[in-house]
């Protein structure tokens, strides 16, 4: 959970590959300097991919619960609402305009949801994470959510792409 | 001795600052950015420490604690790894035996200092350690002699991965304490005691879980004619969103069932996709026209994982004296970690940690390998727990193969 700006990679040369950050789940990342943020084995959990397109100021936030409110817990990364907020803030923080904040977001898979009564975590997570996004007036510009199979993203911050993998599927380009 | 679910979160937590200083003081050495992966605490049988290390050549340091806490502790890497950490410190350095052997050392003692460190700092109190030892074996061996562990042959292992972002090098600290003094910490960090498991009953679970396992086993050599060996069974106990990274990244097959009365929870049958086609195939009394895994190869999974399943749970019902009932078998074909966090995230709305039992079974005559996980309600399961009485233990203990 570090924000990595340009003097993190002074090591790499100007042509090498874009450094690739791994998020964790009820991690996030944020990238000032054109890396790639990668997160895998979304199930229910949610990625939201964030990106100001004119600063190339980049995060992505894998989130697992959809409030915080439901539980007593130190880490606002995990839940949907508390990591975007806090993905917002840091975003902000490195650069980025909230007038300029583009949102995609990926997961919240439906697979293995055994719960009898009620929406499952993976609808309740996207659900959340829409409210969220729209209390900052965030637009969705990409999504691939739902469904009964996992995936892994790859947020490429310097055009804000995001790739979507999954084990039975092609790469869907967000 | 008896644990304490807060014990072990803040045990955990411990082992997982000791991890993140070890990786800081390498990442400032040798400028590689890694993060801490996981770190689990786990209940293991004495012969089966270390079984993940497989056959892999092992280069590391081992120290021996004093203190607070007593025992032995190793900080691995594996040959890849070393050499591209050795190389980072000295460029060509990993070409020259005696200059990558010190190299390791160095780091390696470094990186140790500050995992001890940490454990003493939180602690309050002194851990002196020995200089370190250099060694260099292959698999399990590279692990230090487990501390006598009076009554029983389980004990405590506390293991961190660590993994770099390109994914190709990692780590691991291995750390066996002494069974009394960390019994000792454990009762002095322990809340009133209203959670608190007495370890024996810990240990009934784990050898039931092994039965378990030696069923299923019997259920896949009976069902496939595979002889399967090397049977590991452990409880460990994690951070919530550690659990999926309990299975890797890869692509598995299997069943999943949701088991209800108490314990409630999930159940997991994987199989990696090789595995799943020669047990599948084994399985079938003729060939299958198509490639990989078709939709024939899937349906004698499912059938295979629902019996594996049955052996499992109705041993837990026996030893429990509850009725453990479960649900048909979900099919599932995806990536491990996926399958994994949909189960976690519901176990997750009422609990921050979770108890992952694990079993695995294995053959060398042919690719076949299988991992059993149980997520069990950590609430329920101290109920059952606690429900069971220890004589019944002893009794479950030597009727274990009429149960199965």
């Amino acid at each position: 959970m570090k924000v990595y700006d340009g003097s993190s990679q002074t090591e790499q040369t100007q042509d090498a590959d874009p450094e690739r950050i791994k998020v964790g789940i009820a991690e996030y990342e944020v990238t000032t300097s054109g890396s790639v943020l990668t997160t895998s084995g979304l199930g229910s959990c949610i990625g939201v991919a964030l990106h100001d397109p004119e600063t190339g100021v980049a995060g992505l936030v894998h989130v697992m619960l959809p409030s915080a409110d439901e539980m007593d817990d130190g880490n606002p990364a995990k839940f949907a609402d508390t990591g975007t907020e806090l993905l917002v803030d840091e975003m902000e923080a490195a650069g980025a305009s909230l007038r300029r904040i583009e949102a995609k977001i990926a997961g919240g898979s439906d697979m293995l949801d055994f719960s009898e009564s009620g929406s499952g975590i993976g609808v309740r997570n996207v659900e959340q994470v829409r409210e969220t996004l729209d209390s900052y007036g965030i637009p969705i510009v990409g999504e691939d959510v739902g469904g009964d199979h996992g995936r892994s993203l790859r947020l490429e911050s310097q055009s804000g792409d995001l790739v979507v993998k999954s084990a039975n599927q092609d790469d869907t380009r967000l | 001795m008896k644990v304490d679910v807060q014990s072990l979160g803040t045990f955990n937590q411990l082992a997982h600052e000791g991890a993140e200083q070890a990786t800081q003081s390498m990442s400032q050495m040798t400028g590689i950015d890694a993060a801490v992966d996981v770190t689990k605490i786990s209940l293991v049988d004495r012969a089966d420490i270390g079984e993940e290390l497989g056959d892999d050549e092992f280069v590391g340091v081992q120290f021996s604690f004093e203190g607070a806490l007593s025992g032995e502790t190793v900080l691995v890497f594996d040959q890849a790894s070393s050499d591209k950490i050795v190389n980072a410190l000295m460029p060509g350095a990993a070409d020259d035996p005696s200059m990558a052997r010190s190299s390791v050392e160095e780091i390696g003692n470094i990186m140790m200092s500050g995992f001890i460190d940490g454990w003493a700092d939180y602690l309050e109190a002194a851990i002196e350690h020995t200089p370190p030892e250099y060694i260099e074996r292959s698999g399990a061996s590279v692990l230090p002699d487990a501390p006598e562990a009076s009554e029983n042959d389980q004990i405590f292992v506390f293991r961190s991965e660590v993994e770099w972002l390109d994914e190709s090098v990692s780590f691991y600290i291995y750390m066996l304490p002494e069974y009394d003094p960390l019994a000792e910490l454990m009762a002095d960090h322990a809340d009133a005691g209203d959670d608190a498991i007495p370890i024996e009953k810990l240990e009934v679970f784990n050898q039931m879980t092994r039965s378990g396992t030696e069923k299923a086993a019997e259920n896949v050599e009976m069902m496939a004619g595979i002889q399967t060996e090397a049977e590991v069974s452990q409880i460990s106990f994690a951070p919530i969103e550690d659990v999926p990274k309990q299975v890797g990244n890869d692509t598995y097959v299997g069943t999943v069932v949701e088991f209800t009365g108490t314990p409630s929870g999930f159940l997991l049958v994987l199989f990696d996709e090789t595995s799943a086609v020669t047990v599948a195939e084994a399985l079938m009394p003729m060939e299958v026209a198509g490639e990989g895994l078709t939709a024939q190869h899937k349906s004698a999974i499912e059938e295979l994982g629902n019996i594996m399943t049955s052996g499992f749970v109705d041993g837990w019902a026996n030893v429990l004296q509850q009725s453990v009932d479960h649900s048909p078998p979900r099919l599932v074909h995806d990536m491990g970690r996926a399958i994994v966090d949909p189960l976690a995230a519901q176990l997750g709305q009422h609990q921050r940690h979770a108890f992952i039992i694990d079993s695995k079974m294995k053959t060398d005559e042919v690719e076949f390998e299988s991992e059993i996980y149980a997520l069990p309600n950590e609430a329920e399961l101290r109920e059952a727990l606690d429900e069971l009485l220890v004589e019944r233990a002893d009794e479950t203990e030597a009727d274990a193969d009429q149960i199965f």
